[in-house]
């Protein structure tokens, strides 16, 4: 017995030297601080003030909730560290400031090139393998259960507008998420975490990494497709404005390179 | 040698023990001892003449000791906001885990709900759940009768909190799925298992599907030939439905007003459809339609033949040439067709103790 378990444990350390040059492996894992910042154009998001979007219209935000999922680092040699999945989900809430900061732990030393992390919660993992089952009590409690459907919603976006016709205002509500199996808007957001002069992002035990990323509501109206709120002012189920409201927020996220 | 007895033996347990804790004491001496935390798995079994399984069964293999607290929970009033209304309370094992003579479903504070309670059998092998297919795994199907509020009207975390409070549940948990106590997936995971296990694959139809020996008589034998002809463009397979959503022709419900699968989708088209069901047990499922608005089976064919309305969505199987609506069954075929439905009841899976509730 001793044999097997001395030849397992060379066998081990073998394994384990022989993935990391020397440099590395005298390196701790580190963790990486993300700060979610949310603006419209180049204003900082404040719920209650007045914005416009280009179809001439002034809306204001009340609330702002969504989900984010399945985190992923890209090392600079093209690897992935995928975060633990079942750890992965985050509700972040414009109206609660500790929401916004999600710090991810136990990362592998590295330098990191890029980031990765769902939009929603995606449907294909859904729900056994990813554990996401365990996210429902704190999306239940944020109100992103629908209680007739199995299913989250990915982002609660509700507020009022005017616009040239509506004059008095009135109130809008954006819930989008997936339905059963046919309609999915779950989305996959890739960001550079290399600055403009080249630098990759170090995530080790001796640095603390910190990485603003910031999300555009503005591009929620004024992205690849335009959103005129007056045109719908209730968007849920909805096969056809969902999806396009969905694209939209997958170009809306950005880390300012600099 | 007897290294790697011990070894195997490690492995055997481990692999029946789903906590993945490694049991104690690999000595010869410790063999006839029997570790509390063993869990055995159960036996699923696919009858052969069943469709592919829908539902991940190695990712979540039923056992005994999740099976056990899934069973628990589905009889458990606690669940609800009152304290009364548990999953059982709507779906009955005699009556294939329908709520017979029930139109629609009952919940918490005597609330009446919209739709006609489903039978509980063959779930892992549905695509998805629901008269509208508003869940599309089995796991998360559960959330809609808990947190529904003309249901159990409970929220998830309070659902939790309850059973964490509990005497029994934290140790069932436990037992079933490893040391970390109730959580959530937890929850939906054990009802599953108890759900999985619900095959009913034995009624004489399935027994003369699979050649065993059974013999079909003469009318139950014309029933089927019919059923083939008439009904099994959309009742189709071993389970008798396709999977589908249809609109069979029910005029609208102006108290209900239920559009079906179009909430699910938002798609016009999607209006007023339902899930073509699974016929198996029929017999036994009374009242029958999404709203429960037909009383016997028989009256299920005569609205067949002579009750639809037309509507934009209706399906076109239902439309005949001369601009009038349903399909074409004397009253002969009829009661050759009640025969062959009757040969879908499966009294081994109704009266089975595994899934009683007392």
């Amino acid at each position: 017995m001793k044999k097997i378990v001395a030849l397992l444990l060379i066998t081990t350390s073998l394994f384990g030297c022989g993935n990391d040059d020397q440099d590395d492996a005298t390196k701790t894992s580190g963790s990486l601080e993300l700060n979610f910042i949310h603006t419209v154009g180049s204003e900082g998001l404040e719920l209650g003030n007045t914005y416009q979007n280009t179809s001439s219209e002034s809306y204001t935000i009340n609330e702002l909730k969504y989900i984010i999922s399945n985190i992923t680092l890209t090392r600079k040699n093209g690897t992935e560290f995928i975060y633990p999945v079942a750890e992965s989900y985050f509700l972040i809430n414009e109206a609660q400031i500790d929401s916004k900061k999600i710090i991810l732990n136990d990362i592998d030393p590295d330098e990191y090139t890029k980031i990765t992390f769902g939009f929603g919660i995606d449907p294909t993992k859904y729900p056994i393998e990813s554990g996401t089952l365990n996210f429902v009590p704190t999306a239940e409690e944020a109100g992103m259960l629908w209680s007739w459907s199995a299913g989250y919603k990915f982002i609660k976006l509700e507020g009022t507008f005017t616009s040239a016709t509506v004059i008095a205002e009135k109130p809008f509500l954006f819930h989008v998420g997936s339905h059963g199996a046919t309609l999915d808007n779950y989305k996959e957001i890739e960001l550079s975490l290399v600055s403009d002069t080249g630098m990759n992002t170090t995530i080790e035990g001796s640095v603390n990494a910190v990485q603003s990323v910031f999300f555009n509501l503005g591009q929620v109206f004024d992205g690849p497709n335009t959103i005129r709120i007056e045109d719908k002012t209730d968007i849920q189920v909805d096969p056809v404005n969902a999806p396009k409201i969905a694209q939209n927020i997958q170009t809306a996220f950005y880390i300012p390179q600099g | 040698m007897k290294y790697w007895c011990n070894i195997l033996f490690l492995c055997f347990l481990l692999a029946c023990s789903s906590d993945g804790e490694s049991p104690m004491g690999t000595t010869d001496d410790d063999y006839t001892e029997i570790p509390e935390e063993v869990n055995n798995l159960l036996n699923f079994e696919v009858p052969s003449n069943f469709p592919d399984l829908t539902y991940p069964v190695t990712q979540n293999p039923p056992t005994e000791k999740g099976f056990e607290l899934g069973k628990r929970l589905f009889y458990d009033g606690k669940l609800a906001s009152d304290g009364v209304i548990s999953c059982g309370f709507c779906h009955i094992q005699a009556f294939s885990f329908t709520h017979h003579t029930h139109i629609t479903s009952h919940g918490v504070d005597g609330k009446i709900g919209k739709r006609n309670a489903q039978p509980l059998q063959n779930l892992a092998f549905m695509v998805d759940f629901t008269w509208d297919g508003a869940a599309s795994f089995l796991d998360a199907q559960p959330i809609i009768p808990l947190t529904a509020e003309d249901e159990m009207n409970e929220s998830i975390t309070n659902v939790l909190l309850k059973l964490q409070e509990d005497e029994r549940y934290p140790d069932m948990f436990n037992a079933a799925f490893g040391s970390d106590g109730v959580t959530s997936e937890r929850l939906f995971k054990a009802l599953s298992q108890f759900m999985v296990m619900m095959v009913a694959g034995n009624s004489k139809y399935d027994k003369w599907q699979r050649g065993e020996a059974v013999t079909l008589t003469s009318e139950e034998d014309e029933g089927r030939l019919l059923f083939d002809s008439k009904c099994a463009s959309c009742h189709s397979g071993p389970l008798q439905t396709d999977q589908s959503y249809r609109n069979n022709g029910l005029a609208v419900d102006p108290i209900f007003n239920d559009i079906g699968r179009e909430r699910v989708t938002g798609l016009p088209e999607d209006n007023r459809k339902f899930k073509v069901p699974s016929l198996r047990n029929i017999e036994t499922t009374s009242p029958y339609m999404h709203d429960g608005r037909i009383p016997t089976l028989s009256d299920v064919l005569d609205f067949y033949t002579d009750g639809m309305v037309d509507s934009p969505t209706l399906d076109d199987q239902f439309r005949r040439v001369d601009g009038t609506f349903g399909l074409d069954i004397t009253a002969d075929e009829k009661s050759k067709l009640l025969a062959f439905l009757k040969t879908l009841t499966d009294n081994d899976f109704l009266n089975d103790r595994r899934f009683a509730e007392f």
